[in-house]
């Protein structure tokens, strides 16, 4: 009886949060994969098969921008998160001016993607303040956004400078997890501060440092608004991830079957990846 | 008791009569561009003052996502859209897509410009009106050529007057070349302290076809091949090669153009005085003489040895295949672009080339446009007749436009250009296959 209730009662309350993933998440992502076996010809959408990925893997446009997008997330990733880890480090201890460091760094949170990407698109122009500084130390003004050496590394930084202090809070609610005992038992053991690091906190932090890397790595792979603001792709398709093609072929050229094609390529990749992360970082608990 | 009948009768068909017409007021939506609708509201209200049982509301999107915002609508059939304004080159993949109603037959058609009327076509079917042409010239800077000591070309200036004669003149014998443009701007450019002040040249729609089709074609080689299946051996050709160097010294080579400009900052850098050249439309005109730059105004450059050609080609009015309200909306494009009520209002309005014959003789004639800078539009007028270019027509224009704007954004950031138009053409043409399966 008690037992009965209590599981309608654990449906109910569930019930908002299922609802919401099938309304959300997997509704769409089955539009997605059902739309990506259609293709529209002249004016009329007719059932293709596999002809869209078909398409997508004859089409050297696709594979680059299958290489840009996964060049980019193997360098933003862990740079991100090296640089959360080590801001959130610093935002733990106490020291004279934390409070307006801790202030300084929440700034980029509270700007939307947009913003940061016209303020950076200013900064980063030939005559802009980044080039300004740079001519005070006798270095020549760069072309940050307009050459297609230099562009993904600078949507790479504008992203971090975005994203690492928001990573950062969920690193410093992990840090705040850890029992401060552990580190005082370490201190009294002679233990140096690179092996706390190592030995203490890494491994305490787990749990924070999984969510972490699989919620930044999903909102890398799908990262848009600076590209499509800033470079559009270009310059010669250096940053041309594949959300920015899939909208591209959507939005622009009406190829709805297509764009759900690489949308399906994204997200099976992001499973993949994600799924790879779980299972890494979760078997060593077990072991541990 | 006959009587009675034949009285309630009639008398409930009056009010049968009554309800229908108080209920026969017909709503017509438009799909327009932000920054023309309220000109399109201006000659709707003309129309609805004539139509009383007639009403037009706007349903507007700004540039950036105009294209998308119609291409969405339309592609999901909605019933709801009666009108569409539509770019020239767009007409041919709305149409093949069903997007569009075809215009009647029966419809006299003869008061508008032959070639602007044929790029409303698609296999033969007229598909949309021309609501008005464009027309690009040189504007130049006066004061700035006068500080760098370097001679303007020869244009029509603020206080003067042309008849057409004289502005016919100016756009067949004075026309400057592209080379005589690049030795200019690069006099003309300025530098302080590692920065540039004053930039030499720039073209209005950076990266566009639109603005940028006469450098290669004006050297005798399409974008594409005349049935658009192929931009190979056109997008690449030697005419190509030549247009795509000039336009990439102009970054690269000469530093005389400002690189990584978004869509409405070149006008916008020669109304501060920053620029001395500037090759764009007309409809800039206001923007200039509000911020008091003294300008002059010259005919659209063309390479020697190559013929002048001009850009061309402007907005359409369609009739949504979808609208339950075809015979209104087509009345009332008919009214915008085929009435002298309806096309003088645009043109007070818009300030851009018309595509009505009637209208563009009074610019020739009337002494109303004897002065600056209504004589310009007699540049307008000359080059409509003698040098203007259409776009190309092909299904797949959004992807030719894409991969030519991708190509001319990547050349003057530095990518070869044989490479930049290499990748252009197999871009399109692998786009085409895929469109014309």
């Amino acid at each position: 009886m008690f037992r009965q209730s209590s599981q309608g009662l654990l449906v109910a309350l569930l019930a908002p949060a299922l609802l919401g993933l099938f309304v959300f998440r997997l509704y769409p992502i089955a539009i997605a994969v059902v739309s990506s076996f259609y293709t529209t010809v002249h004016g009329s959408t007719v059932f293709t098969g596999l002809g869209n990925y078909e398409s997508l893997i004859s089409d050297h446009v696709f594979w680059r921008s299958l290489r840009v997008t996964l060049w980019f997330n193997l360098l933003v990733n862990p740079i991100q998160i090296a640089i959360s880890l080590g801001l959130a480090l610093l935002y733990i201890r106490k020291f004279p001016g934390a409070s307006v460091y801790r202030i300084f760094f929440l700034i980029p949170i509270g700007v939307s993607v947009p913003v940061a990407a016209i303020v950076w698109r200013i900064m980063l122009s030939q005559g802009g303040l980044v080039n300004g500084l740079l001519d005070l130390v006798g270095v020549p003004p760069q072309p940050w956004l307009t050459s297609s050496s230099l562009a993904l590394y600078s949507i790479i930084a504008i992203a971090t400078w975005k994203g690492a202090s928001y990573w950062m809070i969920f690193i410093v609610g992990g840090l705040q997890n850890i029992s401060p005992e552990l580190y005082d038992a370490a201190r009294v053991d002679g233990v140096r501060p690179w092996q706390r690091l190592l030995f203490i906190t890494l491994p305490l932090l787990r749990p924070a440092l999984l969510f972490v890397l699989a919620a930044d790595v999903s909102i890398n792979f799908l990262l848009f608004a600076p590209i499509y603001m800033l470079t559009q792709g270009g310059p010669a398709g250096s940053t041309d991830v594949l959300m920015y093609e899939a909208y591209k072929q959507g939005f622009i050229f009406g190829d709805m079957g297509r764009a759900m094609a690489m949308v399906v390529v994204i997200v099976a990749i992001l499973l993949i990846v994600v799924g790879l992360q779980f299972r890494l970082l979760s078997a060593r608990e077990q072991g541990a | 008791m006959r009587h009675w009948t034949s009285a309630l009768v009639v008398a409930v068909t009056g009010l049968i009569a009554a309800t229908g017409a108080s209920a026969q007021q017909h709503v017509l939506k438009m799909l327009v561009l932000s920054e023309d609708a309220p000109k399109v509201q201006k000659v709707a209200e003309a129309y609805q003052a004539k139509h009383p049982d007639v009403a037009i509301k706007m349903q507007s999107a700004p540039w950036d996502q105009y294209f998308q915002t119609a291409e969405l609508r339309l592609n999901s059939k909605d019933k709801s859209v009666d009108l569409v304004y539509v770019d020239v080159p767009l007409i041919a993949g709305y149409a093949s897509r069903g997007f569009l109603a075809p215009v009647d037959p029966n419809l006299d058609t003869s008061a508008l410009v032959a070639s602007s009327l044929n790029a409303g076509k698609y296999n033969g079917k007229l598909y949309a009106l021309p609501i008005n042409n464009s027309a690009q010239v040189l504007f130049y800077n006066k004061k700035l050529f006068a500080d760098a000591g370097v001679t303007p070309p020869d244009g029509l200036t603020p206080g003067g007057t042309a008849t057409q004669a004289q502005a016919n003149e100016i756009a067949s014998s004075k026309r400057w070349t592209w080379e005589q443009v690049a030795e200019a701007a690069q006099k003309l450019t300025q530098k302080k302290g590692g920065k540039t002040a004053v930039w030499g040249f720039s073209f209005d729609q950076i990266n566009e076809l639109y603005q940028l089709q006469p450098l290669g074609e004006s050297l005798g080689t399409d974008v594409i091949s005349p049935d658009g299946k192929t931009a190979q051996g056109y997008l690449d050709s030697p005419a190509w090669v030549k247009g795509a160097t000039f336009w990439s010294d102009l970054y690269n080579k000469w530093g005389v153009s400002p690189k990584g400009l978004s869509h409405d900052e070149p006008p916008q850098l020669f109304a501060n005085g920053q620029l001395a050249l500037f090759a764009g439309g007309t409809w800039n005109l206001a923007l200039f003489q509000k911020n008091g730059v003294d300008f002059g105004v010259a005919a659209f450059p063309y390479f020697q040895g190559g013929k002048a050609l001009t850009p061309t080609g402007s907005w359409f009015i369609g009739v949504a295949a979808n609208s339950v309200n075809k015979d209104i909306a087509a009345d009332f494009a008919k009214f915008l672009t085929l009435s002298d009520e309806g096309t003088k209002m645009w043109f007070d309005a818009n300030k851009q080339l018309p595509a009505y014959k009637p209208l563009l003789e009074q610019i020739s004639r009337s002494p109303e446009f004897d002065a600056f800078p209504q004589d310009v539009f007699r540049i307008g007028v000359y080059d409509a007749l003698n040098t203007a270019k259409p776009r190309p027509t092909t299904v797949a224009y959004g992807q030719l436009q894409d991969a030519f704007r991708t190509a001319f954004a990547d050349m003057s950031n530095g990518v070869p250009v044989t490479d930049a138009l290499a990748t252009a053409v197999e871009t399109y043409d692998a786009a085409m296959k895929r469109v014309a399966q």
